[in-house]
């Protein structure tokens, strides 16, 4: 089928696929396997996918009228293709900055020595709200804070990546990295194999091992649990999928019980003590008795135990100042100060609102600026400056004047596009990339890949699935 | 193993044996229905009076209607006991230990789910596809126990999986057989026509195994024979408890208490009740009565194995 024929590129756009003289070499080949299936083809395969994620219940619910519809998270069925040489770049540059990120939370919850040196404003974590005194001091197994991350990327017009945002708490994601590569390998078998693109279902082991190392040492055989808040959650699928491919058990918080500082689940053999938690429980679930009180989800005591360090937690309690919007304008700074290294990747230009002159500045150039509040993920709390009516603007300057510290710049940056098959043609949607990266005591490893979030909506630049994002497989190819 | 996962897996076994139960007694009836010269009056009173929650008043309306049955009983979201809310009910349970239960057990019972939510469904059963309706919900229950039977690991998980499908088995059994006898004013000794009987024993799939086993014209007496006595029929109670029996001491060995003792001593009270029972020593005035004890007895001793291995929260 005619693939470029309504195939429209907006001005100033990194598309992978297009440079609009031709196609570039590394989509070569997806290129020309997508041109030898017609339209009804790529419909049937376009349902099949949808079909393989309804059956194996990778679903969330939508609540109307009493009664509970399930939706599939949206998938586009053509893979998003990154060369090998990008990916060597970006798994470097992640590498370096968990380095110094992991370096950062030991130091800003024991020493502060990045404060006392002044690299880092002290107010600035003074006034984070994830800041959590309840962990100072606390030493963690290996020094490791950041197990499992998922930093989000986006390529901007001039085809470099940037880093737009860390995640350092609970990302979520990764199961649909893995059941995207497994759905196309039922959807474009021969692509897939000839296409040599780099593995990513050893994932779940990896993850594994790096678990069992965080036990104390003197365990032989750890018992490691994955802590949910249960089915209502919508990452729910996620966590029971993990907890499958590692082969541990899948606990909620009524599971556990603390006896003299310890953790244990209730069997029907009666208590059996665990020694790693894998939480997918926000932080101040985690433990009623020192967050917040009504938390049904947790287990009272648990901060106890894992101050005695009876117990491991990953990721550790506390990792939320270092992935606050605006901590994150000094982590190339933090770079340079731990690692005496530049910044492999670049971080986006970041306006702290909480300064008056910068203010000045992003309120002069609104037009071309994204608001968004420094605790906030998913997509919510931002306003984009391009888009905002005079009411809206007027309601959000307020807003920002009255609480500067919540709240961050940064310039619109126009993400890339790659091809994505829509009501039967082929059109270009923005994406970014999200790579899920391991911090173990041997370093960081990452998957080759990621997760691609893909903007549905025309001209959207905002990929969240809670406002009408999809995604994609994503192949690193050689 | 988490005394959560061992309550969801024993119930998970529940509502799917429910539901297979409920599918044959439904399938059964609605084929027999058509054959009007049966008895002339065949209404769907007796299983809507058995399978579902509604009002008296709600079956007088429905009991005439084959379709409106037929909906009450299957895709119905007012009647706690119909199919659509017994497989949610199923699913909520195995979603819960989704990292438990292997992946094939996991999408059978999701797949039946979402087949079940169909919102074409009711319009299919009006039609001329309601036996076909029948027969894929049907092949999907048996899917189900294929499937559990072949991936699911033996061991703890896997005796309380047991203890709930025989424990449902054995109810569905004691309860129908009551409302068949109660049709029939418990008259064990007298000898109506086997077509009379072909509704039960086919609703148990048993009728192919009567007509081999029992060749007497004292039908009455031979059909409650099987459906309680008989050690080679799947689904009598005998046979039933000699499963809950088996998968009992496989529990109790893996999960050692001091509370099992009492849990044992329960279960063998109930036991011998049906093991040591006379045929004989049953008449019109004893037969309800022994049916309704024995109700209450598995009752009572599914009430004992939840408190000793599933309380959690």
């Amino acid at each position: 089928m005619g693939f470029l024929d309504q195939y429209d590129l907006s001005p100033n756009v990194w598309d992978e696929m297009y440079d609009r003289k031709q196609i570039r070499e590394h989509y070569h080949k997806v290129f020309n396997s997508l041109e030898q299936f017609d339209v009804n083809a790529l419909q049937q395969k376009d349902r099949l996918a949808g079909e393989l994620f309804m059956n194996q219940g990778i679903t969330f619910t939508v609540y109307s009228d009493d009664a509970g519809i399930e939706r599939i998270f949206p998938f586009d069925i053509i893979p998003r293709v990154i060369t090998g040489k990008e990916w060597d770049h970006i798994e470097l540059g992640i590498q370096q900055r968990l380095k110094a990120l992991n370096l950062f939370l030991k130091d800003i919850y024991n020493e502060q020595q990045i404060l006392k040196d002044k690299v880092v404003p002290a107010a600035l974590i003074a006034s984070c709200p994830h800041y959590t005194r309840e962990v100072f001091g606390i030493r963690v197994p290996h020094d490791i804070y950041v197990h499992i991350s998922g930093i989000d990327l986006i390529r901007g017009e001039d085809g470099q990546f940037y880093v737009l945002e860390d995640n350092l708490r609970t990302p979520s994601g990764v199961s649909y990295m893995l059941e995207n590569r497994e759905v196309t390998k039922r959807i474009f078998p021969e692509m897939l194999a000839s296409s040599h693109v780099r593995r990513v279902s050893n994932y779940p082991l990896m993850l594994h091992e790096i678990l069992l190392q965080m036990a104390p040492a003197q365990i032989s055989n750890p018992s490691v649990v994955l802590l949910t808040p249960g089915i209502y959650n919508s990452a729910y699928y996620e966590h029971a999928f993990l907890a499958r491919m590692m082969g541990i058990t899948l606990v909620e918080g009524r599971d556990l019980v603390i006896d003299n500082h310890k953790v244990y689940m209730k069997t029907t053999e009666g208590l059996e003590q665990v020694h790693v938690i894998y939480r997918r429980i926000d932080d101040e679930y985690l433990d009623p008795l020192v967050f917040k009180p009504d938390s049904a989800l947790g287990i009272p005591g648990l901060m106890n135990a894992y101050r005695m360090g009876n117990v491991a937690i990953v990721n550790a309690i506390g990792n939320g100042v270092a992935d606050d919007k605006a901590v994150y304008a000094y982590v190339p700074q933090m770079i340079r100060y731990y690692l005496n290294e530049e910044p492999i990747l670049p971080n986006v230009p970041t306006y702290e609102m909480s300064d008056p002159e910068q203010r000045k500045h992003v309120f002069d150039n609104i037009e071309k600026m994204v608001i968004k509040r420094t605790n906030q993920s998913g997509g919510y709390g931002m306003v984009m400056g391009n888009k905002v009516s005079p009411e809206e603007w007027a309601k959000a300057k307020t807003a920002i004047e009255a609480d500067p510290r919540s709240f961050i710049a940064q310039p619109i940056i126009k993400l890339s596009t790659v091809p994505c098959f829509i009501d039967g043609t082929f059109q270009a949607r923005h994406v970014d990339l999200r790579p899920y990266a391991l911090c173990g005591p041997q370093g960081v490893q990452i998957v080759p890949g990621g997760l691609t979030r893909v903007a549905l909506r025309k001209d959207s630049l905002i990929v969240n699935s809670s406002q009408g994002g999809g995604s994609k497989d994503t192949w690193v190819i050689d | 193993m988490l005394s959560r996962i061992a309550d969801s897996l024993f119930w998970l076994a529940r509502y799917m044996e429910r539901a297979e139960g409920l599918l044959r007694v439904t399938a059964t009836h609605y084929l027999l229905s058509l054959d009007k010269d049966v008895n002339g009056a065949l209404t769907w009173q007796s299983v809507l009076e058995t399978f579902t929650t509604a009002t008296p008043a709600e079956i007088e309306a429905t009991k005439n209607q084959t379709a409106e049955a037929l909906k009450l009983l299957l895709t119905s979201n007012s009647n706690a006991n119909s199919l659509k809310m017994i497989i949610s009910k199923a699913r909520e349970n195995a979603r819960g230990i989704q990292d438990y239960i292997t992946k094939e057990v996991w999408e059978e019972v999701n797949s039946f789910y979402h087949l079940i939510n169909q919102p074409t469904l009711d319009k299919r059963l009006s039609s001329y596809e309601a036996a076909d309706m029948l027969d894929l919900f049907t092949r999907h229950s048996v899917l189900y126990t294929g499937i559990t039977d072949i991936t699911m690991a033996r061991g703890t998980g896997w005796g309380f999986m047991n203890l709930g499908k025989y424990i449902e088995r054995c109810f569905e059994t004691i309860v129908l057989t009551n409302k068949h006898y109660q049709i029939n004013h418990y008259k064990i000794h007298e000898s109506k026509d086997i077509m009379q009987w072909r509704q039960l024993l086919m609703s148990l799939s048993g009728y192919e195994l009567h007509l081999k086993t029992y060749r007497s014209s004292a039908d009455n007496h031979d059909v409650l024979h099987q459906v309680l006595f008989n050690e080679d029929f799947p689904h009598s109670v005998v046979y039933s408890l000699g499963r809950i029996d088996r998968h009992l001491q496989d529990v109790t060995k893996r999960n050692f208490s001091e509370e099992n003792a009492a849990l044992m001593r329960c279960f063998g009270r109930l036991h011998s009740k049906v093991k040591h029972t006379d045929l004989d020593t049953l008449n019109n005035h004893t037969l309800h009565p022994y049916l309704e004890e024995l109700r209450g007895e598995v009752l009572q001793f599914t009430k004992l194995l939840g408190q000793q291995f599933f309380s959690y929260a």
